[in-house]
C-alpha cells in the first residue's frame, strides 16, 4: 500500500479576484522511502500541493490519504521546510528554534539541546546555535529550518524550494547531506524544486507538472541510477533531458 | 556590550542634554527679550521656583498624586486590554461581538467620560483610576488584536507540523509573536495616560499636577505653572524612554526594529 495517496487532488481558491483553479485532477502515489521532486515553472501548483499533503489546506476536489486514511491536517508525522523565511522564530534562538519541536514533545532542555546541536552541525552552522534569526543570511535560515525538520525526525518529509537561496557549493554539500540522511533513515521525502539538475540528482522519481492554472501532473519520470549520483554520467545525461524536455515544452506552450 | 554601542549611547545621551540645552536656551530668549511679560516667566525664575516647591515637599507630592494614579489605572488597563485583544484577535466570534464596542468607545476620549466619571466615582482616586485605565484600555486591545493577527501563518503551520497542540501554539508562537505590538501600544497608551491625568485632575481632584496647573491659575502663580508644565514634559520624557528601553531589552534582541 502507498503511504501517501494524491487522488484526483483539485484546489480552488477563492478570493477577492475570484475562483482560481490552481490545481486540477492532480493524481500521486508515494511508496515508502521514496524520494519524490516535483519539478514544474513558477506559478503551477506546486505549494498548493505541498500545502494539502502537510494537511495545512484541503482539496477543494479528490482526496488525499495518508496510511490510507484521509488527511485532516497537520501532523508531526509529516515535517515541512517551508518557502520563504516567515516560519522561523524570532525570538529564539538558531538552536532553539531547531529544538522547538522537541520541545513541544516535552524533551529535557540538555537533552533537546544536544540534539538540535547535532542537527545544526549538519546543515554546517556548528558554533553559531546562539544567533537569532535576524542575525543569520537567507541561506543561514532556510539551513536552520531544514534542521528543525529533521530534529523533529518525521516520516515523511515535505521541502518546498529548500535549497533555493543557497549558493552552488552549500548546495551541493546539502544535496550530498539530504541524499545520505534519505540514504540511512528510510524517510518519504516529497522535494520541490525548480532546478531539473536537482531533481535528477536526488529522487528516485522526478514529477513534473503542467503550468497553471489548474496545474496537473504531467509525466513521472522514474531515475533508476545508484547514490551517489555522477551528474556527468550518460544515465544522469538522458534523465536530464528526458526531464528538460517536458518543462521545456511547458515554458513554450 | 560592545564599544560601538556604548558609543552610539553616549551620542544618544550627548544629543538628548544638547536638544533640551537648546529649548531651555531658546525659551530664555524668547521670554527674557521677545516677550517680555510677566505672565511668561523665564527659566530662571521657573527653576528657583521648583527649588522651593521641593523644599516644601509640595512638587513630590504632586507628581507622586499623579503617578500613582497613572500607574493603577495603566496597569488596569493593560491587565484588561491584553486578554481581551488576545481573545479579539483569536477568535473570529469574539472579534464580531467586541469590535463594535472597541470602535465605539475608542473614539469617546476620556476627557470627554470625566464628568460621567466623577458622577460615578465620585472625586476621589477611583475616578481618576478609571479614567487612566478607560484611555489605556483600547489602544492595548486594539494593538494586542492587530498583533495577533500579524502572525506569519507559516509560523503557526510550522509549529503545528511539529506536533504543537492549540494551546501549544497560542502560548509558544501567538503569545510571543505578538509581544512587541502589545508592548508598543501599552507605550502609546501611556501617552495617553499622561495627557488624560491633567485633565482628570484639573477638573476634580485635591492633589496632582492638574491640581497644581488649575491652584497657581486661581491665584495667578505662573511661575508655578510653568514648573507643572515642565514636570509634566520631563516625566512624560523619562517613562516614555524607560518604556522603550524596557521593550528593547525585551523585544528588541530578537526585533531590531523595535
Ligand atoms: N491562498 C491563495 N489564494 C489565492 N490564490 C492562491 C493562493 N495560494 C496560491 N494561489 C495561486 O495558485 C497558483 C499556484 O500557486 P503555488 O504557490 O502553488 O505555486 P508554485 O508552483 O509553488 O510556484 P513557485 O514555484 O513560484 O513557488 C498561483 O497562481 C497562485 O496565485
Ligand atoms: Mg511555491
Amino acid at each position: 500500500m502507498s503511504l501517501v495517496v494524491l487522488d484526483k487532488v483539485g484546489k480552488t481558491f477563492r478570493g477577492r479576484t475570484g475562483a482560481w483553479e490552481a490545481v486540477r485532477g492532480f493524481s500521486l502515489d508515494l511508496a515508502e522511502g521514496e524520494f519524490v521532486c516535483l519539478l514544474g515553472t513558477s506559478g503551477c501548483g506546486k505549494t498548493t500541493v505541498l500545502n494539502m499533503v502537510a494537511g495545512f489546506e484541503a482539496p477543494s476536489a479528490g482526496r488525499i490519504l495518508l496510511d490510507g486514511a484521509p488527511v485532516r491536517g497537520p501532523g508531526a508525522e509529516r515535517g515541512v521546510v517551508f518557502q520563504g523565511h516567515d516560519s522561523l522564530y524570532d525570538w529564539l534562538s538558531a538552536l532553539d528554534n531547531i529544538a522547538f519541536g522537541l520541545r513541544l514533545r516535552g524533551l529535557g532542555r540538555r537533552q533537546r539541546r544536544e540534539r538540535a546541536a547535532h542537527f545544526l552541525g549538519m546543515v554546517g552552522l556548528g558554533g553559531q546555535g546562539a544567533k537569532h534569526p535576524a542575525e543569520l543570511s537567507g541561506g543561514m535560515k532556510q539551513r536552520i529550518q531544514i534542521a528543525r525538520a529533521l530534529a523533529a525526525d518525521p516520516r515523511i518529509l515535505l521541502m518546498d524550494e529548500p535549497f533555493g537561496a543557497l549558493d552552488a557549493m552549500t548546495r551541493a554539500a546539502l544535496q550530498a547531506e539530504l541524499t545520505r540522511i534519505w540514504a540511512d533513515t528510510q524517510k518519504t521525502v516529497l522535494f520541490i524544486t525548480h532546478d531539473i539538475e536537482e531533481a535528477v540528482a536526488l529522487s528516485t522519481r522526478v514529477a513534473v507538472m503542467t503550468r497553471g492554472p489548474g496545474g496537473t501532473l504531467k509525466a513521472v519520470v522514474p531515475v533508476d541510477l545508484p547514490f551517489p549520483r555522477d551528474r556527468t554520467s550518460d544515465g544522469f545525461m538522458a534523465a536530464f533531458r528526458q526531464v528538460h524536455a517536458l518543462i521545456h515544452a511547458e515554458i513554450l506552450a | 556590550m560592545s564599544g560601538g554601542r556604548i558609543r552610539d549611547r553616549a551620542f544618544t545621551v550627548l544629543g538628548y542634554l544638547g536638544g533640551f540645552a537648546l529649548l531651555f536656551l531658546v525659551w530664555h530668549v524668547a521670554a527674557t527679550w521677545l516677550a517680555r511679560s510677566a505672565l511668561f516667566p523665564p527659566p530662571g525664575p521657573v527653576l528657583e521656583r521648583a527649588v522651593v516647591l521641593v523644599e516644601d515637599g509640595l512638587l513630590q507630592e504632586a507628581v507622586l498624586a499623579s503617578l500613582r494614579r497613572i500607574g493603577q489605572g495603566f496597569l488596569i488597563g493593560s491587565a484588561v486590554g491584553i486578554p481581551v485583544g488576545l481573545a479579539i484577535g483569536s477568535f473570529g466570534p469574539v472579534r464580531a461581538v467586541l469590535e463594535p464596542w472597541t470602535e465605539f468607545f475608542r473614539f469617546i476620549p476620556a476627557v470627554a467620560m470625566i464628568t460621567v466619571s466623577v458622577i460615578w466615582f465620585g472625586i476621589g482616586e477611583e475616578s481618576k483610576v478609571f479614567l487612566i485605565a478607560y484611555t489605556t484600555v483600547f489602544v492595548v486591545i486594539i494593538a494586542t488584536a492587530a498583533g495577533v493577527g500579524a502572525v506569519a501563518r507559516d509560523k503557526i503551520r510550522a509549529a503545528q507540523c511539529l506536533g504543537a497542540s492549540r494551546l501549544q501554539v497560542f502560548a509558544l508562537v501567538v503569545l510571543p509573536a505578538t509581544l512587541p505590538l502589545m508592548l508598543t501600544g501599552m507605550r502609546l497608551a501611556m501617552a495617553n495616560a499622561f495627557v488624560t491625568i491633567v485633565a482628570a485632575e484639573l477638573v476634580a481632584s485635591n492633589d496632582g499636577l492638574g491640581k497644581m496647573l488649575w491652584d497657581a491659575r486661581l491665584f495667578m502663580q505662573v511661575e508655578d505653572i510653568f514648573v507643572a508644565l515642565v514636570t509634566l514634559g520631563l516625566l512624560g520624557f523619562s517613562v516614555d524612554r524607560a518604556f522603550r528601553l524596557a521593550i528593547q531589552a525585551f523585544a528588541g534582541r530578537y526585533n531590531p526594529t523595535m
